[in-house]
């Protein structure tokens, strides 16, 4: 087939290509940063850190190649749907990589502190749970497969409960202040694990946008059965 | 003898037609013309093969494809410009407004003042801006005010201002993009009900295009216009509906036309049902 517009679909196939390196950077660093989190490893912490300038990187230049292709090539079609959707998850994937910060960085100022090991297990079933989520909606928009990003909801649902539960187990911490300090730390902690499920969820929403051309969120959170 | 399109439609004067308002068929506006299975020939030979689609009131209906699809044969179909052709014929129906564009009847001439013409190359009269506009409506018996006809007629197409104060200059001194403007207004000035455009701004650059563009859309708050292009941006900006056509080859190598898919033109630049319109809008053609 002829393709006249070589040098467009050459730069759209480049946004696909660095974008799904950045999901598994992003994947990787929150998984870097909950194992810091287990074994304590203040040099990890460092590492996530500072790999997040990676990220960043990608981040801006996926934006600024995004910027040229409307302003240059007219996108239109299920192109338009793919630069409109890389543009979305580009921005969800940078925030996961911010979250891996996060936490690396939690690590890092409750170095000193003690800690509870149930907390700790129960922050890495959430990861056990979030990562598989990043990893399977950036495949559900490599393969554009519907199915597999209308899953995103019901891998969730854990990640949601597991957030809630937490709290009980932080607020049994109190006797002792220096590891209720640990706890409400790790709280934080469990908000940001939560908080990369939800994009997940939201990357998933732009490659159902993708492939069928309408969109929907899949959860309603002011309308959801915990909103208010 | 009287045409049928004249015994359908009530007589009106020269500067306003009324036409008649039909229900709409489904939701939308009224359609102006209903294309039922049209097929063109030329001779033995298929240009254009069933093609079913409906023309709305006060809108822009575009038609895109690559060369060859029969989206201009098409268009020339609708004021039977195609008659003017000995070996040209048509199988199926256009309706415009109810009426068999093409029963026997129906004179062609009433046809193309109703559906006015504006061609891919300007194509003013030797004569002055004036004349160019006052022409048709003279060669119709208008009775009424020419000077203020031609002066509506200019303001419509957004060039009063520019000729008003040299209307006895010819409208050939014209740059390309006003002496469009000047069709436009000479098209304006015998009170179509339809504009047929057949790539009107391929011979204008990128200011001169975006003026037309600006005007048609002005214009079919009053009109209803069918554009061909082969600009697709073109047919995205202004158009409401589009219709693809392409071209289908036989293994005896006849190139006939037909049309892919007609729809809301913000749906067919966004989510095409057909791979063929998808393939054609992101330059994944062959």
């Amino acid at each position: 087939m002829v393709q006249p517009r070589r040098k467009f679909h050459e730069d759209l196939d480049w946004l696909e290509r660095e974008i799904t390196t950045m999901g598994e950077l992003a994947e990787r660093a929150v998984g870097a940063a909950v194992d810091a989190l287990s074994t304590q490893d203040v040099a990890r912490c460092d590492q996530v850190i500072a790999g997040d300038d990676a990220i960043d990187e990608s981040y801006i230049e996926i934006e600024r190649r995004i910027l040229d292709i409307i302003a240059m090539q007219n996108p239109v079609a299920s192109d338009l749907r793919l630069v409109s959707a890389v543009w979305h998850i580009n921005l969800h994937l940078e925030r996961i990589g911010d979250m891996a910060v996060n936490i690396a960085k939690i690590v890092k100022v409750t170095e000193d502190l003690p800690r509870d090991e149930r907390v700790i297990s129960h922050l890495r079933e959430m990861a056990d749970v979030v990562r598989p989520m990043i990893r399977t909606a950036m495949e559900a928009f490599a393969l554009r497969d519907l199915e597999l990003a209308l899953k995103l909801p019901s891998m969730d649902d854990p990640v949601d409960r597991l957030n809630r539960g937490l709290y009980g187990q932080i607020v049994g911490l109190a006797p002792d202040v220096r590891l209720l300090e640990w706890g409400i730390r790790m709280n934080v902690v469990s908000r940001q694990l939560e908080r990369c499920g939800d994009h997940a969820v939201d990357i998933a929403e732009q490659v159902a946008f993708l492939l069928t051309g309408e969109f929907r969120e899949f959860t309603d959170a002011s309308h959801g059965p915990n909103a208010g | 003898m009287e045409s049928e399109l004249s015994q359908t439609i009530e007589p009106v004067s020269v500067t306003h037609i009324e036409v008649a308002h039909h229900e709409p068929v489904s939701t939308g506006r009224p359609v102006i013309f209903d294309v039922q299975e049209l097929s063109v020939y030329y001779d033995d030979f298929r240009a254009v093969r069933d093609v079913t689609l409906a023309v709305r009131q006060n809108e822009i209906t575009a038609l895109i494809g690559p060369s060859g699809c029969g989206k201009t044969t098409m268009l020339r179909c609708f004021n039977r410009m195609n008659d003017l052709i000995d070996t040209a014929r048509v199988e199926g129906r256009i309706l415009y407004h109810g009426v068999d564009l093409y029963d026997h009847q129906v004179d062609p001439v009433e046809v193309r003042r109703r559906i006015g013409m504006v061609f891919q190359k300007p194509n003013p009269f030797p004569k002055s801006i004036y004349d160019n506009v006052s022409f048709g409506p003279r060669i119709a018996g208008f009775k009424g005010n020419m000077d203020d006809l031609v002066e509506q007629s200019l303001r419509k197409a957004a060039l009063w201002d520019e000729v008003k104060s040299k209307l006895k200059e010819s409208g050939m001194a014209l740059s390309g993009g006003q002496q469009q403007r000047l069709c436009i207004a000479r098209a304006i000035a015998v009170s179509p009900d339809v504009i047929l455009m057949d790539e009107p701004c391929s011979s204008l650059d990128p200011i001169a295009t975006l003026r037309i563009e600006e005007l048609m859309r002005e214009l079919v708050s009053e009109y209803t216009i069918v554009i061909v292009t082969h600009n697709m941006q073109q047919a995205a900006r202004v158009s409401d509906r589009t219709a693809f056509f392409t071209v289908d080859v036989r293994e005896d190598g006849q190139r006939t036309g037909t049309l892919v898919e007609f729809d809301a033109t913000e749906r067919m630049f966004t989510n095409p049902s057909d791979g063929r319109t998808e393939a054609y809008v992101t330059g994944r053609f062959g």
